[in-house]
């Protein structure tokens, strides 16, 4: 039906591949030259340029506007988090390995369910081979690349097994612990709310780390998973989200301005990420 | 450039052409914001036109155009509320060679039905080329050079450009 719409000796489809420019030079000088033969065709081709004018001139000026926040923030997000590294735990955290592990720390603390632990760091920290038991030797270079989730997965692994004491002040104690982690970290930290994605916070406590102190905060789902957020001072600015898997967890780590921050946890990654841009956003 | 790179460097287009679509900037920019996240959840499973995958921008404007699609179908009564005079100001009184009043082409855009305000975006303001627009709208090539070609008759026709030998418009 396109044949001769136009109603010129040239044709719509021929006439429109010219007009939006796709076509091999010699096909494009044939059809110039029937054109230039066809003044129905030539005054088409005039009109649509005039057109197309017309719509550009309406439609352009959105173009030229500064993007707004929420649209750049998307692609951000998704450089934070492209820098995951995949697999650097796998090694030494075979499934079978990880499996008996968790399986007989969650038998000992009595949990049926999967704990889950949302480690932040605040504080120094340093490479701490007594927290990573088994760790082989030269592991020290890619625990450098992986920030501080070394350390808070071993406070999580520490912690979220706990029934009676997994936090030292309770997010009862709200306005305290607020207070007391941020005096004890020597700056100031609100514990991020995360309760819109299903996890509640329990409390946080004080731990060592190298070259300062590290806040771990706990929250729990209604089912009884975990997830620990870690913090703790740590140089080297700025980074993307990392996604690790070790000890059994999943996590993402990130380090903003002079503090690493590490969200482990034994649930599934996508949700973790949810949690952990959460968090970021809190942070920011 | 990575992907996402790439992906950024066509906001702005995606912005212009969820306007133009909409003409209401919270709703265009919701849009193009559902379009990003799911291009960039995406990502992974684009494959460039090397693969045959057809091109980056045909691939976003899909994404956008169904997106479109579907919050139409959801809000069916906007579907049929046509705006006019909603567009963003022209920046320029349109050039002299043009003899196209802009007011009359953006009331004679509002008055497309919506397949061919679609297609004839596409190429003209978003420069897409033949194939690019035929996938993101997801339809053949023919099917898209008819429906121009109705889309550049009607706009003419509205805009009182009636060429000497044009028929009387199909519909």
């Amino acid at each position: 039906m396109s044949g001769r719409d136009t109603g010129t000796s040239v044709g719509d489809h021929a006439l429109m591949a010219l007009h939006h420019g796709r076509l091999p030079p010699a096909e494009r000088a044939e059809l110039e030259a029937r054109i230039a033969r066809d003044p129905a065709a030539a005054a088409m081709l005039a009109d649509w340029q005039a057109q197309d004018r017309a719509l550009q001139a309406l439609c352009d000026p959105v173009a030229a506007e500064p993007v707004p926040g929420r649209l750049t923030a998307v692609i951000a997000q998704a450089r934070r988090a492209e820098g995951r590294i995949e697999g650097l735990d796998r090694r030494r955290n075979r499934p079978a390995t990880r499996a008996g592990t968790a399986g007989r720390l969650a038998r000992a603390a009595g949990l049926v369910a999967a704990g889950v632990v949302l480690g932040l760091a605040l504080g120094g920290w340093g490479l701490r081979q007594g927290w990573l038991p088994g760790l082989p030797a030269g592991a020290p270079a890619l625990l450098a690349a992986a920030g501080p989730a070394p350390a808070a997965a071993a406070a999580h692994r520490t912690f979220a097994v706990e029934v009676a004491h997994p936090v030292e002040v309770t997010a009862e104690e709200d306005r305290h612990l607020t207070g007391w982690l941020s005096k004890r970290l020597g700056h100031p930290i609100v514990p991020p709310d995360v309760s819109a994605l299903g996890f509640r916070l329990m409390g946080g406590r004080i731990l060592p780390a190298e070259g300062g102190t590290a806040a771990l905060l706990m929250y729990e789902d209604g089912t009884g998973r975990r997830i620990s957020l870690y913090a703790a001072p740590q140089a080297g600015g700025q980074t993307a989200f990392r996604f690790v898997e070790m000890q059994g967890l999943n996590g993402f780590w990130w380090v903003d301005g002079s503090v690493g921050y590490a969200l482990m946890g034994d649930v599934p990654r996508d949700l973790l990420r949810d949690l952990a841009t959460a968090v970021y956003e809190q942070l920011g | 450039m990575s992907l996402l790179d790439e992906i950024e460097a066509q906001i702005p287009a995606l912005r212009r052409h969820a306007r133009a679509l909409t003409r209401d900037a919270s709703r265009a920019d919701d849009l193009v914001q559902d379009c990003l996240e799911r291009a960039v959840a995406a990502r992974d499973r684009f494959r460039g036109p090397e693969a045959g995958g057809g091109s980056l921008r045909g691939w976003l404007f899909r994404i956008l155009t169904n997106l479109h699609r579907d919050a139409l179908r959801r809000d069916s009564l906007r579907s049929h509320l046509v705006v006019a005079g909603d567009l963003p100001e022209p920046a320029r009184p349109g050039g002299q060679e043009a003899h196209l009043a802009l007011r009359e082409v953006e009331a004679a855009l509002t008055r497309l039905p919506e397949d061919q305000r679609r297609a004839l975006l596409l190429v003209a303001v978003e420069g897409l080329s033949l194939a690019e627009a035929a996938q993101a709208l997801d339809i053949a090539e023919g099917t898209l050079v008819s429906r121009l070609g109705r889309a550049r008759a009607s706009l003419r026709a509205m805009t009182g450009r009636e060429p000497r030998r044009e028929r009387k418009a199909e519909r």
